[in-house]
């Protein structure tokens, strides 16, 4: 509410000369607030201008902010139209996946391979993460609805495994054989393939079970309740850390097994604990009990050994195996009659562990010596070859000959019992041959003769059935057919050609064959080969 | 001559008193935080090596309460050179049963050295089991000192099963 103005005093009569006086007055009072009024109302005009150029400004702004607004607005419409394209497209391309879904896996396949194999290669283990447990159910689910499908395609990867395991066995079986076979040729084997056959086993059976393999991989000694170690071999080099604690974990089943299963029967004891392609045959003493770890099938007889082995350990050392409370030195050592039961048993077979530096540098010197001694063998044969001739010269007359020629020699002789003759051969002979010779009769001067050499003798056989000729062309006759596989020897070579001799019931033959149809079993020294000429 | 002998420790106790976790904590040096309740029996190593040569603890770790069968455990008692009672000092049932597991040992290895142990000696709030309950336990066991351990914090672990391989390495 507001309160009513003060009664205003009486206005002064402005007729008079007062008037002056009283603007003189209003003046000297009111010149300073005169003076603010002034100022106030400059800075009124001041603050006015300011106003309308802040006015335009916001106006020029407005008009712009007005345009960003219009320009905004078409780009929102632009953008909502693509939205509504792309989602049209989208749908568009759900219908047609729908209703073209192979066309679309042909067309994803080929990126969505590249990208599998690209986050296989860069993440490998989020991957196998990712996808293990869908892999597992897809395999089962597929198994269960399409059987004959998850066959088919696995077909080919497990008939390869099952083929390379396979062969890897028969690899073995037949080293095994091999090795069983030498072994079977000494007095023992002997004794044990004729017992063997008595008793209805045939040699190839008996054969066939030694050679299953069978290796010890371990055998420990532990002490009966305690599981503590007694003793322990390990045949391969393999090393094994945990030997005591396999010790304790085998009685802790043992003892559980009995437990669970002996219903009070003292006498009945785990004798055997199979794991993979292992075994463990306990074999237990008063005292301690044996633990051998085995591969493959165990020979006749094992188990008694084991017994056997174990029974005497206790005649020696039974009370040692009770007593004992984890001190070796209360002990004797057992090792060296553990590895002597793997070599009785297995025959020397056991698991090979890698080979040591210092064997392989022998095996290596070893091998390099073997080498040298090779290289120096050969050698010296070829040393030896090369001058046989020159310490023996052969003495056997070489004659190169035609085929129809039946030389006469003329010879001259002389005192000496060593002679050159130069044969002069008819009829048709192109080759003058120098043999040399030491003939065996005392000559008379009168005396002519000719000599009879023996041919070098090439064996060799027919290759097929073939023509014999009477001389080294095709135009000549053809005699008789040589058999394939007929025994030969070669008398000579002409070109192609070879002169053969061979037996008949009728008796020795001879004649000319071509070459290709003659294998040689040692090769014809080219000098003793007729090149050219026509016979 | 390098000499190494085999000892058989047990741990006993009730079911979920921290045997596992405190084998864990001495033998591999950590705490799982993982529960887990032993079934049948686990055996750990851990050597100590000594002037002679060294010395190996297998620890049989053996399955706690009345749910397993009693007698195969006492066949896992057979040969043990000491024992470790363990109970659970939050919950005070698992001290009264400690008669039942000394006097299964006693009859298997009748000198064998047993040591009391209090476990989870860090759950300060929730701790039942006094001390002089457990003095009282300890004497009856014929054992002087009795020890308060956390396999969570590793309090004297380490202490109590070197003074079990003290004890048991002396009376051999």
């Amino acid at each position: 509410m507001t309160p009513n103005p003060p009664e205003k005093p009486p206005a002064p009569n402005p007729a008079n000369g007062d008037l002056d006086s009283l603007s003189s007055v209003r003046a000297i009072l009111l010149a300073e607030e005169q003076q603010r009024l002034r100022e106030i109302e400059r800075r009124l005009a001041s603050i006015q201008h300011q106003l309308e150029t802040e006015k335009e400004n916001l106006e020029k702004q407005s008009g712009e902010l007005y345009k960003e607004q219009q320009h905004l607005n078409e780009l929102l419409h632009n953008t909502q139209n693509q939205v509504y394209q792309l989602q049209t497209e989208l749908e568009i391309l759900r219908r047609k996946a729908q209703s073209d879904s192979e066309g679309v896996i042909a067309r994803v396949s080929p990126i969505l391979g590249d990208m599998i194999g690209r986050s296989i290669r860069d993440s490998r283990d989020e991957m196998a993460e990712a996808l293990g447990p869908v892999m597992g159910e897809a395999i089962r689910v597929q198994i269960r609805d399409s059987r004959k499908d998850m066959i088919e395609a696995l077909y080919p990867v497990i008939g390869e495994t099952v083929q390379r395991a396979v062969s890897e066995f028969a690899r073995e079986f037949q080293r095994n054989i091999d090795a069983r076979l030498r072994q079977t040729f000494g007095p023992q084997g002997m004794l044990r393939a004729t017992l063997a056959r008595l008793r209805g086993v045939s040699p190839s059976e008996l054969a066939l079970r030694d050679a299953l393999p069978f290796t010890i991989r371990e055998i420990f000694l532990i002490q009966h309740g305690s599981g503590l170690l007694l003793a322990h071999s390990h045949p391969g080099s393999h090393e094994v850390a945990d030997s005591d604690l396999i010790g304790g974990m085998l009685t802790a089943i043992r003892d559980f097994a009995h437990d669970a299963f002996g219903q009070g029967n003292e006498e009945k004891e785990l004798e055997e604990i199979q794991y993979g392609d292992q075994r463990i045959i306990i074999q237990s003493g008063r005292a301690a009990y044996l633990a051998v770890v085995i591969q493959g099938v165990e020979p006749e007889g094992f188990r008694a050994v084991l017994h056997k082995f174990i029974s005497e350990l206790h005649v020696k050392y039974e009370s040692a195996f009770k007593n004992y409370r984890g001190d070796p030195a209360s002990l004797p050592n057992l090792q060296p009659k553990l590895a002597r039961l793997v070599m009785e048993t297995t025959g020397g077979q056991t698991i090979s562990g890698p080979m040591s530096r210092q064997k392989k540098v022998g095996l290596a010197l070893a091998a390099l010596f073997a080498i040298l001694l090779a290289g120096l063998a050969c050698f010296y044969l070829q040393f030896t070859i090369a001058l046989y001739p020159i310490a023996f010269p052969s003495k056997t007359p070489t004659v190169t000959t035609s085929p129809t020629a039946t030389p006469t020699y003329t010879s001259t002789p002389s005192a000496t019992p060593s002679a050159t003759i130069t044969p002069s051969r008819t009829p048709t002979a192109t080759i003058t041959p120098t043999l040399t010779f030491t003939p065996t009769h005392t000559p008379t001067p009168t005396a002519t003769f000719t000599p009879t050499f023996t041919p070098t003798p090439y064996p060799a056989y027919a290759a097929a059935n073939v023509w014999v000729r009477s001389a080294p062309n095709f135009e000549t006759r053809r005699r008789i057919v040589l058999l394939k596989g007929t025994p030969l020897i070669v008398l000579s070579a002409y070109g192609n050609w070879l002169e053969v001799e061979w037996q008949t019931p009728s008796g020795v033959q001879r004649g000319w064959v071509p070459a290709i149809w003659i294998t040689l079993r040692e090769p014809i020294p080219s000098q003793r080969i007729t090149l050219t000429s026509t016979p | 001559m390098f000499n190494v002998v085999q000892k058989k420790i047990c741990l006993l106790g009730d079911f979920a008193v921290g045997k596992t976790s405190l084998m864990r904590r001495y033998v591999e040096g950590r705490f799982d935080d993982k529960y887990l309740s032993t079934i049948g029996v686990k055996i750990s190593r851990k050597t100590l090596f000594r002037d002679y040569g060294q010395l190996n603890l297998l620890i049989w770790d053996m399955t706690g309460g009345d749910d397993i069968g009693t007698q195969a455990r006492a066949s896992y008692l057979r040969g043990a050179s000491g024992a470790l009672v363990i109970c659970d000092l939050t919950r005070h049932e698992t001290l009264t049963v400690f008669e039942r597991y000394a006097s299964q040992m006693r009859a298997l290895n009748p000198h064998t050295p047993l040591v009391l142990v209090g476990n989870k000696v860090d759950l300060i709030a929730e701790r039942v089991i006094m001390d002089a309950d457990l003095r009282l336990v300890s004497n009856s066991l014929g054992s002087e000192q009795f020890f308060l351990t956390s396999a969570k914090t590793g309090t004297n672990v380490e202490d109590v099963f070197t003074y079990l391989a003290e004890i048991v390495e002396k009376q051999e």
